[in-house]
């Protein structure tokens, strides 16, 4: 996985499968580029993150950690442009996360990591140019770079499918590799 | 990708939605000037839409309300405020306005987002209404009895039990239903607009017997009294008006149909000789209303003795044990908060990509983990055809 920009802007599609994973901070080490979140995906989607695992909590506090050893930035609107791009998108979308996501990283020249659907083709239809990357792609990145062997790909795969309750498109390009991963015993 | 929202936004409605924003966290004009730098006046003239927002004033205004950017600048389907509709109501009924507020301002919403999805998904609710039951000056059981077999003819429901009451009045006559949680002496709010159509609160955490009835007690409003926006609760009156006590009737005809329940009463007679409290638990179940109702109604048709409910209470009757010593199922029910046809809207329209996960969990009330489990288990409940799948036309599927 190679991505063409600085930085890239997790949604909070991809926060809340990164977190299931249980792997988050070596994940997020493997990614070549800043990897960043917004305020308001922070703010909105640290509930979530805490009925992720009700006895330990650990996808809230991985989430906590990578962003206390920097391998997380939390980032806010800069500019009012910014600022009222997000309004305009939250009015088209009606979501504040993804609105947000996609106003920072456009006006910054970021890339996104999401799988909603609804999100990446708003955002393709806004910026073309900027590369949008899936859970799955991440994951795969990381496998490789860290030679991941097939039963501990298989259970962070599962972790996400279980907890994220998270599963890939049948139309996803990385449907069959996830597939194929998920059954190698 | 979008023309600047602020500038093309009507701004009388951006300060009302701002102002009930401010007023539910209980915060003053003053805080929420401080909140933007600016000054009291400032505040006033914005709620009074007198004054254009800057995006990020809207952004941290947002955020002091705990209120999503979305919920104040996203196209909302018009209708007409349910707090105008329950002014009345609201007003007579003194300190139960507190208490019931908030299930009405929840049905709203609810029913907002229901036409929302109707418009994202160009969907609307098909609607099956008769025309309004003409009522005045006339015998309350009489009327009450007729109209429920009126109802039950125009539906096609026989003299049988009506199994997923719910379901059918949603579907088939095409009211928007929503479960809600209330205080427990409430039991069922009713509304209409001439844009939603009848629009029905049930308290949630009521037993499935009692939301039945509930149901069946506020469909009569919808039939009888379609315009007349109520919310019911325990000893709500010192002195019953008509239409409440034609709505009290309208349930035990609409659920136990005289000819039907005649006749299944005969049948359990004939069969053991005598009609016990095993046939009386028995039948209740297969009707899905209480055993109390029943009583009453058998006692109504002369086919019971007076006073039987009362003879049996006096015994020390268990009615939760005798269901279960005699291994009677739970009522078949539905308790999601939204409609079926609310829930499959919503996940076809994340299926398309026309909302994002956000958007789906918002319109479910959920969060995001509890929207993926949902999402999942309605995907597998369309027969298991999953996503791209499910939506195309199979009248127009070539052999």
């Amino acid at each position: 996985m190679q991505i063409a920009h600085s930085h890239v802007v997790l949604d909070a599609c991809c926060i809340l499968n990164l977190c299931a994973s249980g792997q988050m901070l070596a994940i997020l080490k493997s990614i070549p580029a800043q990897v960043v979140v917004t305020q308001v995906v922070q703010d909105y989607e640290l509930n979530t993150l805490q009925r992720l695992d009700k006895e330990d909590n650990e996808g809230a506090i991985q989430f906590e950690t990578a962003i206390a050893q920097g391998l997380l930035k939390v980032v806010d609107f800069e500019s009012e442009e910014e600022a009222e791009s997000f309004v305009n998108y939250a009015a088209v979308l009606g979501d504040d996360g993804e609105s947000a996501t996609c106003a920072i990283a456009i006006h910054r020249g970021w890339a996104i990591a999401t799988d909603d659907k609804a999100a990446i083709s708003f955002f393709q239809q806004g910026a073309p140019y900027l590369q949008v990357i899936s859970t799955l792609e991440i994951i795969k990145h990381w496998s490789e770079e860290a030679g991941i062997d097939s039963s501990a790909l298989r259970d962070t795969l599962n972790e996400i499918r279980v907890k994220g309750r998270y599963m890939p498109h049948k139309s996803h390009s990385l449907r069959n590799w996830w597939e194929a991963a998920m059954n190698r015993s | 990708m979008a023309s600047n929202i602020l500038d093309n936004i009507d701004l009388r409605t951006l300060g009302e939605l701002l102002q009930q924003a401010r007023k539910k966290c209980g915060m003053t004009q003053d805080d929420a000037a401080k909140v933007i730098d600016a000054s009291r006046t400032t505040m006033v003239a914005i709620e009074k839409g007198e004054r254009r927002l800057k995006p990020t004033e809207l952004i941290k205004l947002a955020r002091a309300y705990k209120r999503s950017v979305s919920d104040f600048v996203r196209p909302r389907p018009v209708a007409q405020p349910f707090e105008v509709q329950f002014r009345a109501a609201m007003k007579r009924s003194g300190e139960e306005e507190e208490q019931i507020k908030p299930a009405i301002l929840r049905l709203e919403e609810l029913c907002q987002n229901y036409l929302e999805l109707e418009g994202i998904m160009d969907a609307p609710l098909p609607q099956n209404y008769p025309r309004e039951y003409e009522v005045t000056d006339m015998p309350i059981e009489l009327v009450a009895e007729s109209i429920a077999v009126a109802e039950r003819q125009r539906i096609g429901l026989g003299d049988g039990p009506i199994p997923l009451l719910r379901d059918i009045l949603e579907q088939d006559v095409g009211l928007r239903i929503f479960y809600l949680e209330m205080p427990p002496k409430y039991s069922g709010i009713y509304s209409y607009d001439e844009r939603l159509g009848g629009c029905i609160a049930i308290n949630g955490k009521h037993l499935e017997e009692r939301r039945r009835w509930s149901l069946a007690h506020e469909y009569l409003h919808f039939l009888a009294h379609r315009r007349k926006p109520v919310f019911d609760f325990d000893n709500q009156y010192q002195r019953i008006p008509e239409s409440e006590q034609l709505a009290n009737a309208f349930p035990k005809y609409f659920l136990m149909p005289t000819s039907g329940l005649l006749k299944r009463f005969n049948d359990m007679y004939r069969t053991h000789g005598k009609f016990t409290p095993t046939n009386l638990f028995t039948l209740a179940h297969y009707y899905g209303v209480s055993v109390e109702a029943l009583v009453y109604r058998l006692e109504e048709m002369k086919l019971l003795p007076s006073g039987t409910w009362e003879r049996l209470r006096d015994r020390g009757l268990k009615v939760r044990k005798v269901q279960q010593e005699l291994g009677l199922e739970e009522i078949p029910q539905r308790t999601d908060m939204t409609p079926l046809h609310y829930q499959h809207l919503a996940i076809e329209a994340l299926d398309q990509g026309l909302i994002t996960e956000g958007r789906f969990a918002d319109f479910l009330n959920v969060d995001r983990l509890e929207a993926r489990r949902i999402a999942n288990a309605l995907r597998e409940h369309s027969s298991g055809i999953m996503e791209e799948a499910t939506h195309f036309d199979l009248r127009q599927v070539q052999e």
